[in-house]
């Protein structure tokens, strides 16, 4: 009866009673708990990526080079220990020599050169691309990606971003 | 003994979870062990080939993925989002839907029209990659 | 056994609370269609068993995962038919999730108060999808890469946050060793602990709410 008494004595002094005060850090608590997830979402996001310079890497010499039309290149190159095969696409026409990335700018499959219909194929979503890496059909959203090219000493070099 | 009282309760006729439920369940499980076994044993999983990087390839997704495979071939460009993204989160959200579409008027129509629209749209996209190989 | 049960019981309870439920009358007109949810459960578990089976020999990283892969289909004991039982379970799971939907569906059986379950119902196929996702990469094939690969540049296309989202999934720009472990944890700790809250709920609202008798 006594602390009956006493409990609403200290309801008068404070507004808040010590219940709502103690409900409502509990409830605070759980939204800091959930407030969490930003610091999450920047431990998960690999800030630390750089952009990667452009590495020249020597492909083939100056007189493998295709006199007209597409050629299929492979080369490698170390990364640290490793060693990386890569390929890319030479092409010769009349507006020069360009290097294209096999790379399909839709969704990342491998093109090919279709010989007879003259057209890079992705067989992924069915993207096409013509000889100067423009897309002619399908859904992709850019040309392909066109690496620069390097011609010294007889020995041709193309820019990579590795 | 108290189970068997609270047994003794019920009509002679009808059954409870436990036993009789319970019976028909672990059969069912039994069942469909006996099932992945069989079939696992049949069709066991091959190992892949390992990554090449200089080689033309086509990668299908697994066959509950195919009607993803085949929308994003659609949409074009800038609108690439609209079938990797959109339509799939327009889809599931739909589905989740089902129950609160189908409190409306003529709801029970509808909730049928929409699933009905969604299942036949994943089969339709399953099949044009599946047979189109 | 029974008196060991008894005395283990006085302690821990777990009997009480549960009579009303394993002694519940069930509808009269169930069938077997009713079982296709219970079966779809019971995949879950098969995929999950077999799943820690294979977390004890495959190795998460770039130069181990394939040859690992391969261990376990040539050297380890059985290990070809838990890797074969673990990738059909995973596909009949998703085949009679579809199922189950299916007869909740033509029994009416979401109608209130169960329309939260039918969303729960969804999560759990969302997230079984999810796992075959994440699950495709991991033996590091030439197959699970590239469709790896074209999967996540799915992410990219997004508008404005397209690239932070592919960064976040691949965790940086391209298919990597840091995005086979990332789909490793996904694959073996979130998306399983995920799923096993849902189920849970989903259970704990087909207990509540009892089943339903259908249309």
């Amino acid at each position: 009866m006594a602390k009956a008494l006493g409990r609403n004595c200290k309801d008068d002094i404070y507004p808040m009673k010590r219940r709502d005060f103690l409900k409502r850090i509990v409830k605070s608590f759980f939204f800091l708990i959930g407030l969490c997830f930003v610091p999450v979402f920047a431990y998960l996001y690999p800030f630390k990526i750089k952009e990667r310079p452009v590495r020249f890497i020597q492909i083939l010499e100056e007189d493998d080079l295709p006199q007209t039309g597409v050629k299929r290149v492979s080369f490698s190159y170390e990364e640290g220990q490793t060693k990386i095969n890569r390929h890319l696409f030479v092409v010769r026409s009349d507006e020069g020599l360009a290097a294209f990335s096999p790379v399909c700018t839709h969704l990342g499959c491998l093109v090919s050169w279709n010989r007879s219909r003259e057209e890079f194929i992705c067989p992924c979503h069915g993207g096409r691309y013509d000889r100067h890496g423009k897309v002619i059909g399908g859904p992709p959203p850019a040309p392909l990606n066109r690496l620069p090219l390097d011609i010294r000493d007889g020995r041709v070099y193309v820019g990579l971003k590795v | 003994m108290k189970m068997r009282s609270g047994e003794m309760e019920k009509g002679r006729g009808e059954k409870s979870f436990y036993p009789e439920y319970v019976f028909e369940i672990l059969l069912v499980v039994f069942l469909t062990i006996e099932l992945v076994l069989v079939i696992a044993m049949l069709y066991p999983q091959i190992i892949g080939r390992q990554i090449d990087f200089q080689a033309e390839f086509q990668p299908r997704p697994e066959w509950y993925f195919l009607w993803l495979y085949q929308l994003v071939r659609y949409f074009p460009g800038r609108t690439a989002f609209i079938g990797t993204v959109l339509v799939p989160l327009a889809a599931v959200i739909l589905l989740m839907l089902i129950p609160f579409i189908d409190k409306a008027a003529h709801g029970r129509v509808k909730a049928t029209v929409i699933l009905s629209a969604l299942v036949t749209a994943f089969l339709i996209f399953t099949l044009i990659p599946a047979l189109g190989r | 056994m029974s008196s060991v049960f008894n005395w283990i019981d006085s302690r821990f309870g777990i009997r009480e609370p549960h009579k009303k439920f394993f002694q519940r009358p069930l509808p009269q007109n169930m069938n077997y269609s009713y079982c296709l949810g219970g079966i779809a459960f019971t995949l879950y578990l098969i995929s999950a068993a077999t799943g820690v089976l294979l977390a004890v020999y495959y190795v998460p990283s770039v130069d181990e995962a394939y040859k690992s892969v391969i261990r376990i289909n040539e050297e380890v004991f059985l290990g070809w038919l838990v890797r074969s039982m673990h990738k059909w379970s995973a596909n009949l799971l998703v085949v009679f999730i579809m199922l189950h939907a299916l007869r909740v569906f033509v029994n009416g059986s979401y109608r209130p108060p169960r329309e939260l379950n039918w969303v729960a119902g969804v999560f759990t196929f969302v997230l079984s999808m999810a796992s075959g996702f994440t699950g495709y990469l991991l033996p590091w094939d030439q197959k699970a890469y590239w469709a790896t690969v074209v999967g996540t540049s799915m992410a990219g296309t997004i508008p404005v946050a397209g690239t932070v989202v592919l960064y976040l999934v691949r965790g940086g720009p391209d298919v990597d060793g840091t995005t086979l472990i990332r789909f490793y944890s996904m694959h073996i700790l979130i998306l399983p602990l995920l799923m096993a809250v849902i189920l849970w709920l989903h259970f704990h609202m087909v207990k509540r709410q009892g089943i339903s008798g259908g249309m």
